[in-house]
């Protein structure tokens, strides 16, 4: 059987211009290449430019590969289908208070994403939209706050409210939760547990707090310029790390 | 001696729809050479004390305190060109978001020759440039920068977060202060650069005796480098005492809550399992609820608890709860 998601070599580089005929290249990402199973969650730790955030946009259809495939239950994916695909995988962003539209309210703006992705009528959308606030823990009457009126947990809760609207099967969480308050975060992690037991939803958590890492993830990717360093059972990983670079991230953390 | 004796700090601010208590009779004391950490959600107050501290709060604040001192002399009492006087030979300050808090228009060469005080060089005026020049490369040697040559000549935007941090913190200890204050310096920073930072703040101060007062908004970070920890939640002081007894046996619901949240803490907790966590959120503070604050998310709260709870006192420990946790009253 083949798994959720996978991802088979791939790679993206970055042209920077340096003056009218130098340019540089930067490698973002090089030959990586991993599997998420349905009701998993994978984590990619790694320092700042190790190319985390650019496997993330790939992943969503932000940026385009330069090599390699991402195959969706056994099927390639390219941008042309993207939203075909987009149900499949959802994004959620580190800055929940800026990721949201300011001038839109609650309610337009989770009924925009189904509008844009799905071919409910007007009162199937109304009912998916009161159903996926109440997932999220959020009120009937939110609809018409703007987001500013909510507080910053609620903002997270919105956020993630829109990435589960279509009904995902993969959510990539970037960042999304280290710069909630720790009582926040505790909350934000037992509602993002009970939806992967509920229903089993994967994610791809992108994180540097390596304590949350161990806490929620089954298996771990290291990654380091571009590439994967290591990567295996989070448990195993992190008791007992080979490569260097691992042990340089664990030790001072 | 103490160095830093504050009272019932309160912080006001006058706005349309009325008055706004941000910060509620808050008492704080500092020894010399001691690491203390202040911990509290965003919008806790935590950066709002820091500020009253260095006297850098906007006009608009109302600042009462029943106490003020600063190594004896209370800093509110004094006129206010004597205050910055002793603030500017004293503390240091560093803030949150290094790249943003540094000039972005001068060399870092230029920002931290501005920095140290002309009464710490020897000699005359026509020698001072050179001597600024070896003063500032021995600050960054200090901080644990190795390339000082090619730092002093870049500007800030073309140096990474972890390094602005530090020539921050290079011009914060430029003038040998008693306290320096950390106001989360290390949220914008990964985690190999978070621990070489606390360490270096941690061997400033066994190596100078310089106080400093940690801030941060999460406990499991900053408990391994502070003695003694103060807990904060929305304005007012839940729990204050030494980080070790602390961390064993938080009196206030908040402080379990807080302690409780973090995996690092819970070794027998089974991956994947839920983590204990306060109903509700933080109330903003146009809409605090009376009494103590905790009132509406706190699992015991009680019909006592619309009255503020003073703040009470275990041996060195101090909590503000008419409920403590784990605490038998006396028959």
């Amino acid at each position: 059987m083949s798994r959720l998601l996978e991802v088979v070599s791939l790679s993206k580089h970055y042209r920077k211009q340096l003056g009218l005929f130098r340019q540089t290249t930067i490698q973002a990402l090089n030959n990586v290449s991993f599997s998420l199973g349905a009701a998993q969650t994978l984590a990619v730790v790694g320092e700042t430019g190790s190319g985390k955030s650019t496997l993330a946009k790939v992943l969503v259809g932000i940026e385009q590969p330069d090599e390699g495939e991402i195959r969706l239950a056994g099927q390639a994916v390219t941008l042309s289908h993207y939203r075909k695909y987009n149900h499949v995988i959802r994004y959620m962003f580190q800055d929940s208070e800026r990721a949201l539209n300011p001038s839109q309210k609650v309610g337009s703006m989770l009924d925009h994403v189904l509008r844009f992705s799905t071919v409910l009528d007007e009162p199937q959308r109304q009912q998916k939209v009161l159903q996926s606030l109440q997932q999220v823990g959020l009120m009937d009457e939110h609809i018409d706050f703007y987001p500013h009126m909510l507080s910053a947990g609620q903002q997270q809760r919105l956020a993630l409210a829109r990435a589960l609207i279509l009904d995902p099967k993969i959510l990539i969480l970037d960042e999304a939760l280290t710069v909630l308050d720790p009582t926040l975060r505790a909350q934000i992690v037992n509602l993002l547990l009970e939806l992967q037991q509920k229903n089993g939803l994967s994610y791809l958590l992108i994180s540097k707090n390596l304590r949350l890492v161990r806490h929620i993830s089954d298996h771990c990717l290291v990654m380091q310029h571009g590439q994967v360093v290591e990567a295996g059972d989070t448990e195993q990983l992190l008791n007992q790390p080979q490569h260097p670079h691992t042990r340089k991230l664990m030790g001072l953390s | 001696m103490l160095l830093l004796d504050i009272r019932n700090l309160t912080l006001e601010l006058e706005t349309s729809q009325g008055l706004i208590r941000a910060v509620d009779r808050v008492s704080l004391s500092l020894r010399e050479g001691e690491i203390r950490g202040l911990v509290g959600e965003s919008g806790s107050g935590k950066s709002l004390i820091a500020k009253a501290i260095v006297g850098v709060l906007n006009q608009r604040w109302r600042i009462k305190a029943d106490r003020f001192h600063w190594c004896g002399v209370d800093l509110l009492q004094l006129p206010f060109d004597q205050q910055r006087k002793i603030i500017g030979r004293d503390i240091a300050m560093i803030y949150q978001e290094p790249s943003k808090c540094l000039d972005p228009t001068a060399l870092i060469a230029e920002q931290l020759h501005e920095s140290i005080p002309n009464q710490l060089l020897k000699g005359g005026w026509w020698n001072r440039a050179r001597q600024k020049r070896k003063k500032a490369i021995a600050l960054l040697h200090k901080v644990g920068i190795k390339e000082h040559q090619s730092v002093l000549e870049s500007y800030p935007y073309q140096l990474s977060e972890g390094v602005c941090q530090k020539v921050m913190i290079a011009m914060a200890i430029a003038k040998n202060p008693k306290l320096l204050i950390a106001d989360e310096p290390t949220t914008a920073l990964e985690a190999s650069t978070q621990a070489q930072l606390f360490r270096l703040i941690s061997s400033l101060n066994q190596l100078k005796g310089m106080s400093v007062l940690l801030i941060s908004n999460e406990l499991d970070s900053i408990a391994r480098y502070t003695h003694r920890l103060s807990v904060l939640y929305c304005g007012q002081l839940v729990e204050s005492g030494e980080t070790a007894r602390l961390l064993a046996q938080p009196f206030h619901p908040y402080t379990d809550a807080l302690i409780k949240s973090v995996p690092e803490f819970q070794p027998d907790l089974a991956p994947k399992s839920q983590l204990y966590a306060l109903p509700g959120s933080i109330p903003t503070l146009q809409h605090l609820p009376v009494g103590c604050r905790l009132g509406p998310r706190c699992p015991n709260a009680r019909k006592e608890c619309v009255h503020t709870p003073a703040l009470e006192r275990k041996q060195h420990h101090f909590y503000s709860c008419h409920f403590p946790l784990q605490y038998k009253e006396p028959q």
